[in-house]
């Protein structure tokens, strides 16, 4: 075929015309294009997102590709390649974790609602989607993480005071729970939990993380207040059961976390339904849509429901979250939904907020 | 008091002069410029501000009119922490609490004038 050659400016005019439903804005100016290379007919370039987990990666490369076809005279192979790259949500100020760029805080009003079961899949999830993931747990009352996500290799102390960090299912683990032995509880005041959290967070070798995600205790104490006064954290998800009394208690954590001004990344309701592993059919045992009215009024963004559903309890006492043992699942999609949602979320804050230092004048 | 909005209580920068002054740019447009000894002597925690009654016990008059910031980061992504030249390091200073302590005429005078 003859013709004039196409060039990189009439491949970039064309794509401008995709937008980032999120962002608001077009894949060109947001810099998502990379490594173009134009031979003859054929053009080919990266989409590089601002999270692995993106639920909307298949629309914007077809919507690429067809950008291409339809307006570049010439394009008859358009290779898409779909890359992510997670931006960092606020410089952390500090140094040892500078290697993490999204802290993500899991926070519930109660005990027992099954904070922990989301964090691990959350994290499961976003590291099955490709992102660099670490799982901190920060529940010295009931640290469950342990047991929840089986470790390949367990973290151990190194000789220079850090910590390796445990790796199961492709996310690097800690948890308050390793610092006692077996079947002992933690019997800490709150100088104790700060100390510990802080260890956690600035004495682990983290390596180059895109999502820290940290399971805190239920309420709002010590080690809350720790973790907002220690890192900049990118923003939380709260964890509650669809019945008053759970919502109303996750509304004050919800609260403290917007005092220090922690931006809310979303409500999930767990226990949403039952489903019957019998005969299929859902039952409202705590009522249903409780927290996304409660959402919805507070104008925070919904990010799922996940049903009361027996495999995702067997799952995680073998120590496998569901949404990797059984991805296609309805709870394992649900999870995957809701990580799809929250990862939206930090990558949309990441473009928004800038990184606030002290200058000298 | 009423309730103060995001946008007049989200820093967009903080610049230091020194040890002498600090100020604060708010999202909604405004600007505080805060003295070293103004700040000290507003100084948020347990030993300047009675626990029990809210009190307060350290005021500026008797801060050293010499005290200085000798160094200052930031709390997360909610407040500011100074330490102070007279060994002083243990106030959280909230970024609501800074903007209702604005020293400049408009918020003085607007503080003077409604409740206390």
């Amino acid at each position: 075929m003859t013709g004039p050659a196409i060039t990189e400016a009439q491949v970039l005019d064309a794509l401008r015309s995709v937008m980032d439903p999120d962002l608001h804005r077009d894949i060109v100016s947001l810099g998502f294009i990379r490594n173009m290379k134009i031979e003859g007919s054929v053009v080919a370039f990266d989409v590089n997102l601002t999270t692995p987990a993106c639920p909307v990666k298949d629309r914007l490369r077809d919507q690429s590709r067809q950008a291409v076809l339809t307006n570049v005279p010439g394009a008859t192979d358009v290779r898409v390649n779909m890359t992510a790259e997670v931006r960092r949500a606020q410089a952390p100020d500090t140094s040892a974790l500078k290697t993490v760029r999204n802290i993500i805080a899991v926070g519930s009003g109660k005990g027992g609602v099954g904070k922990s079961t989301v964090a691990a899949n959350i994290a499961a999830s976003l590291a099955s989607s490709g992102a660099r993931v670490g799982l901190l747990d920060a529940d010295i009352y009931g640290p469950s993480i342990p047991i929840m996500m089986q470790t390949g290799t367990p973290a151990e102390p190194l000789a220079d005071n850090t910590i390796q960090p445990g790796i199961a299912h492709g996310v690097r683990l800690m948890s308050m729970g390793y610092l006692t032995p077996g079947d002992q509880p933690l019997i800490w005041r709150g100088p104790m939990a700060h100390k510990a959290l802080q260890q956690c967070l600035l004495g682990v070798n983290w390596g180059e993380l895109d999502y820290l995600v940290v399971d805190l205790p239920p309420g709002t104490g010590d080690v809350h207040l720790t973790l907002v006064q220690t890192v900049p954290v990118a923003g939380a998800v709260i964890v509650s059961t669809p019945q008053d009394v759970g919502l109303q208690i996750a509304m004050k954590t919800l609260r403290m976390l917007q005092q220090t001004k922690v931006p809310i990344l979303g409500i999930v309701e767990n226990m949403s339904y039952y489903l019957c592993p019998h005969c299929g059919e859902r039952d409202e045992l705590f009522g249903h849509g409780g927290a996304k009215a409660a959402a919805e009024s507070m104008k925070i963004p919904f990010l799922g429901e996940i049903p009361l559903d027996i495999a995702i309890r067997r799952y995680s006492d073998r120590g496998t979250p569901v949404s990797i043992a059984e991805p296609e699942s309805p709870s394992g999609l649900a999870f995957r939904e809701i990580t799809g949602k929250l990862a939206q979320q930090v990558s949309m804050r990441a473009f928004k907020n800038i990184a606030l230092s002290i200058v000298e004048e | 008091m009423a309730p103060l909005t995001p946008e007049q209580t989200t820093p967009v920068g903080l610049r230091k002069k020194g040890g002498e002054r600090f100020t604060v740019a708010w999202a909604d447009g405004h600007e505080s410029v805060y003295g070293a000894r103004y700040l000290r002597g507003r100084c948020p925690c347990a030993q300047c501000v009675s626990e029990m009654t809210g009190q307060r016990l350290v005021f500026e008059d008797h801060v050293n009119p010499d005290v200085a910031v000798a160094a200052a980061r930031t709390v997360g992504q909610y407040a500011l922490h100074f330490d102070w030249s007279d060994g002083h390091t243990t106030g959280i200073y909230s970024y609501d609490y800074l903007r209702r302590i604005c020293p400049c005429d408009a918020c003085m005078s607007a503080l003077e004038g409604g409740p206390a």
